[in-house]
């Protein structure tokens, strides 16, 4: 393997873990009672 | 409101696993790698992580927040959810590929799946021990399929008997429901899947050079990862990557929509969508680009390989793979996992696509959820048999195509346009946001509203101009074929038809539902 391929290959499997190590600890660390989601502003109730 | 209580998922992990086993299927073991060996080797990860940004993501999204919009008003299928986003009177019936896509992959993904139940227990016994060549193995494939009846298969009934294992596994989940059903094989079959692909990724990197010294493992990942950048100026190198990351992250089909329409109303869909896209992403290059090439390179070496990694993706798991295993030490055991691997992985994904179809006769019908799953597994099990007995006539290609291709293509472009210009981007990215764990960057607002709609009608309109007619046509069909490329499109057309029926029944049926405008808290 050639250094274009350790370094594609590093840099993809360091971007698909880094997005993995993010997502799972995010999901695994409950959100604090009370505390503020991202809500830019509540849903729309209706679509009417 | 709903006429019976929804089967809800127990745990936020349950969805993710759930909505990730769904995407990990056969194409990541198998698709991924070849798609990257013939589209300039490591240089292929630059459009296809541009592909996942701005194609994959947003569509993940845009699934989880219809899903759970509509499943608030006790829509659990798209055809009610489409008529949520946009109030036309003919918009509910596009709804209707999202579940008419699901069933027609059923019925042939479940034939296939079979067949690595089946060699799994083949690599036990040894059976295709004796295969010594591609050539042989090939052989033995064919005739397992009822192509061959010179082979050591005597037509079809090995291959039915696994079928009918395989169906009733698959049946046995879509009885037991979402939450102890989907949710409790999925919690435990997708940390399985990673650890036998782990295994797997281990033994294929300590497996040396036995046949020649330049053969080596490494060579095989410079093999598949050395960049060619001369590639990214051929725009058919951008339109694979595009393509692959739509089928392996399983948008476009109606399941994911299902699937989220049995969350509360004020769970997150934007880190959901978001973990169940990198669990995918996970499964496929990072284990899936490092078991098959390096394997093949191994033992076949570059010449060879070039002329594997030119023919079907499927050939290099029922052909080259098994063949390797017959020269490995305690080759029975890793072939016998990588088929376990390949089943559980299929098996994930095909308990899914039942998913649309049951939950449409479930809500909108009115059927309890037991009869519902009687239904749907008495229609597939009679759709399923021109699959398995016309196999050499092109019937499973046609419904691959159908189903498989064409139908996810033109269910995203129209869901994604529903989504961002009808139901408004300013809505929807509220909707996207409300209950969030995370916060989306701005400039997805823009993506959502304008690339991934042109990127999908490019596509669409792309094959139209190319292929379309052809197709339409059946000019690349033997003339032989063509009468059960016929009847197997007529079976689509009846399948279509009767949906159709279905939904103007259950529209006539719950209208005061289907005008309700409050969701449910």
């Amino acid at each position: 393997m050639n250094t274009g391929g350790w370094l594609m290959m590093i840099a993809s499997w360091t971007v698909i873990l880094a997005l993995n190590a993010f997502c799972f600890y995010r999901l695994l660390t409950e959100r604090p009672a009370g505390q503020v989601t991202h809500d830019d502003a509540p849903p729309p109730p209706c679509d009417a | 409101m709903t006429d019976a209580p929804q089967d809800k998922w127990t745990s936020k992990l349950g969805i993710i696993l759930a909505v990730a086993g769904s995407a990990v299927g056969l194409g990541n073991f198998l698709r991924f790698p070849v798609q990257a060996v013939r589209n300039g080797g490591g240089a292929f990860m630059i459009p296809y992580l541009v592909a996942l940004v701005l194609l994959g993501i947003p569509l993940m999204w845009i699934e989880w927040t219809v899903g759970r919009y509509g499943g608030a008003f006790g829509h659990s299928t798209a055809p009610g959810m489409f008529h949520r986003l946009w109030r036309n009177r003919y918009i509910k019936y596009f709804g209707l590929i999202g579940i008419f896509g699901p069933i027609v992959i059923f019925i042939f993904y479940t034939y296939v799946e079979s067949w690595t139940l089946a060699y799994a227990f083949f690599s036990l016994s040894g059976k295709y021990a004796g295969a010594a060549d591609q050539k042989a193995m090939a052989g033995f494939l064919k005739s397992y399929q009822g192509l061959d009846p010179a082979g050591p298969f005597r037509g079809l009934g090995t291959a039915y008997i696994f079928f009918l294992l395989t169906f009733a596994a698959n049946c046995w989940i879509v009885f037991r429901g979402i939450s102890k059903g989907i949710e409790w094989l999925c919690k435990w079959a997708m940390p399985a899947l990673l650890v036998i692909a782990v295994a797997l990724a281990v033994r294929v990197l300590s497996l040396g050079a036995p046949v020649n010294p330049a053969w080596t493992p490494l060579g095989g990942l410079g093999y598949m990862w050395n960049p060619d950048f001369e590639a990214l100026k051929n725009p058919d190198v951008w339109l694979a990557a595009a393509g692959q990351i739509f089928f392996t992250l399983s948008v476009g089909i109606g399941v994911i929509l299902t699937y989220a329409s049995y969350l509360s109303r004020r769970d997150d869909v934007a880190l959901s969508g978001l973990t169940a896209a990198g669990t995918n992403e996970l499964a496929e290059v990072v284990l899936g680009g490092t078991i098959i090439i390096p394997a093949a390179f191994v033992f076949f070496g570059q010449p060879e390989m070039e002329a594997i990694a030119k023919g079907a993706s499927f050939d290099l798991g029922f052909v080259t793979m098994p063949l390797i295993f017959t020269r490995v030490p305690a080759g029975a055991v890793f072939g016998c996992l990588w088929f376990l691997l390949l089943f559980l992985a299929g098996m994930t994904s095909s308990i899914s696509l039942a998913q649309p179809a049951v939950a449409f006769l479930t809500d909108e019908l009115g059927i309890t959820k037991r009869k519902a799953a009687i239904v749907f597994v008495v229609i597939c099990f009679v759709l399923c048999q021109p699959t398995i007995f016309f196999l050499g006539h092109g019937v499973l290609d046609e419904l691959d195509f159908w189903g498989g291709t064409f139908c996810l293509v033109l269910f995203a472009t129209i869901e994604t346009i529903l989504f961002g210009w009808f139901f408004g981007i300013d809505k929807a990215w509220s909707e996207l946001h409300y209950g969030a764990d995370i916060r989306i960057p701005r400039f997805y607002r823009y993506t959502i509203k304008y690339v991934t709609p042109l990127f999908l009608l490019a596509v669409l309109g792309t094959w139209l101009y190319q292929k379309g007619i052809d197709k339409i046509l059946m000019k690349d069909i033997a003339a032989a074929d063509r009468p059960y490329v016929l009847g197997a499109r007529l079976m689509l057309v009846l399948l279509l038809v009767g949906l159709a029926v279905a939904l103007k029944i259950a529209w006539n049926r719950r209208r005061d539902v289907w005008d309700r405008t409050e969701a449910e808290p």
